[in-house]
């Protein structure tokens, strides 16, 4: 294809894909039942500014070019627009507008905070915690719950491990928590096989995404959903904790068979809250939404030592975990 | 009692407005629960010491003394240190805190002087909770974990 063809007839060679896997500047992008490995256009990395003087002016002259601060403008599950440039290669030109993405801030030592998009255009998150080894940390899921209702996206928490249940004897009342507060369990075995017919179902047809810390086995479930995948497994440590191994080293989306799509991703061991402010984190704990406006400082109530706390007394009725609450606290001490 | 909560920091005591600081070179406990000066504490713990997972957090006035229970066999004394008994001034919860080596000891006798004049129900409220408080005839233990053994106890009537 040489360049006057390209003039000639621009609809054909822009192409719009999902990219599926992101690594090292190398984009994975399924376009028509085809691979293509994709790099990224500077123009990603840049805003183009135009005079505002007289919109009605015809002449669109650039102004000005500002560098966007980002880590990565494109993530995996994001609808691109991509330019062909020889069989099975091209580049990527535009990220299309997202439905959804989940987003932290971007865990690199720098004085500006960047956002990192984990993944975009998700219709599911699986929070997957173990029953034992690792030990859950559950102050970790109120993070990924609390994030998942601020990009408006549904969650099923999965538990796994399932078969080490007599490791882990407070499980049940710990789990029951969030049974109560009405957000889905679903508790499986990929060692064993139990659960994963009810995950299949569940994943049928949507695009989902499972986040959780190093060795919960997200990798060892995926493989149990669609076996012919083969991914990488490894078992965790043996030290006191069972912290697992980082197998998994980059984020990808799999296409599963049975319909719909699932992006396995790295253990995640910090995941801060990106764009939500201090004021609206109670609206992101379901079981505390209710009881929003009704402290005696209204809305104006921190929820820490104000008196007449609705939330507070609340937690010493019983009818919210202070666990929960405990989380609450430790996110808006963050914010 | 601790001003803000969130840390195990150095903190300003709530009831008497002073900067705590909560260095173990000074306290000599790893954990300052309570301000050196008032001894009001800060209703934080629900289940266990240091869990911090209770939303009361209402001022707790230290109430009287007991003894922690002695685990050594052949210690001195069959009892162990002495502790402030603390209530929490909004739920009435009890709990028991150790006394830090900087700790007023003029205040710490003061809450005995006060404690003796306590009603009975409150005795038996912390029996129900199983605590012990001290009472008039355990003055000599009082003022000897204070002071040491070769101290005096001065003429003090403890009724």
């Amino acid at each position: 294809m040489n360049t006057n063809d390209k003039r000639s007839s621009p609809a054909h060679e822009d192409d719009i894909g999902v990219v599926f896997r992101k690594n090292l500047g190398h984009y994975t992008v399924h376009a028509n039942g085809r691979e293509i490995d994709c790099s990224l256009s500077s123009l990603l990395h840049k805003q183009l500014i135009f005079p505002t003087a007289d919109p009605t002016s015809l002449r669109h002259t650039v102004q000005d070019v500002r560098e966007i601060h980002h880590v990565d403008p494109v993530a995996v599950g994001d609808r691109v627009r991509y330019v062909e440039a020889e069989e099975g290669r091209g580049m990527i030109v535009e990220v299309l507008p997202r439905n959804s993405k989940l987003s932290r801030p971007a865990p690199v030592p720098s004085q500006r905070v960047f956002e990192q998009v984990i993944v975009s255009n998700a219709d599911l998150i699986l929070p997957v915690f173990t029953v034992a080894n690792p030990t859950p940390k559950w102050a970790l899921l109120d993070r990924y719950l609390v994030s998942a209702a601020a990009a408006e996206i549904p969650v099923l928490i999965v538990i796994n491990k399932l078969d080490l249940a007599w490791k882990n004897p407070s499980f049940d009342e710990e789990i029951e928590i969030y049974r109560r507060i009405g957000y889905p369990v679903l508790l499986v075995s990929a060692a064993t096989g139990e659960g994963i017919e009810e995950l299949k179902q569940t994943l049928h047809g949507k695009q989902s995404v499972m986040v959780g810390k190093s060795g919960v086995g997200k990798t060892s479930l995926l493989n149990a959903i669609q076996p012919g995948l083969g991914q990488r497994v490894r078992a965790v440590g043996n030290g006191k904790f069972g912290k697992g191994r980082h197998t998994t080293t980059h984020l990808e989306m799999f296409e599963l068979d049975f319909g719909g799509t699932l992006v396995d991703t790295p253990g995640i061991r910090e995941f801060g809250l990106w764009n939500i402010m201090a004021d609206e984190l109670a609206y992101f704990f379901p079981e505390m939404a209710g009881y929003i406006g009704q402290c005696k400082f209204g809305m104006s109530c921190h929820h820490d030592l104000e008196p007449g706390c609705a939330i507070r007394k609340a937690v010493m009725a019983e009818a919210i975990s202070p666990y929960r609450y405990q989380s609450y606290m430790n996110l808006r001490g963050e914010l | 009692m601790k001003a803000r909560l969130a840390t195990f920091g150095d903190f300003k005591c709530a009831h008497c407005r002073v900067i705590v600081p909560s260095v173990h070179l000074v306290s000599g406990v790893n954990n300052r629960n309570h301000c050196p000066y008032c001894l009001w504490s800060c209703h934080l713990d629900l289940y266990a010491a240091g869990d911090r997972l209770s939303a009361c957090k209402a001022p707790m006035k230290p109430i009287g003394l007991t003894l922690k229970a002695g685990r050594k066999k052949y210690q001195r004394e069959a009892r162990g240190e002495l502790m402030l008994i603390h209530q929490c001034t909004e739920c009435r919860a009890l709990s028991i805190n150790r006394i830090a080596a900087d700790d007023d000891s003029e205040t710490v006798l003061a809450v005995f002087q006060e404690s003796l004049a306590l009603a009975h129900q409150m005795h038996i409220l912390c029996e129900e909770n199983g605590i012990v408080m001290l009472k008039a005839g355990d003055a000599k233990i009082v003022y000897t974990q204070l002071y040491g053994y070769q101290a005096e106890i001065p003429m003090i009537s403890w009724a």
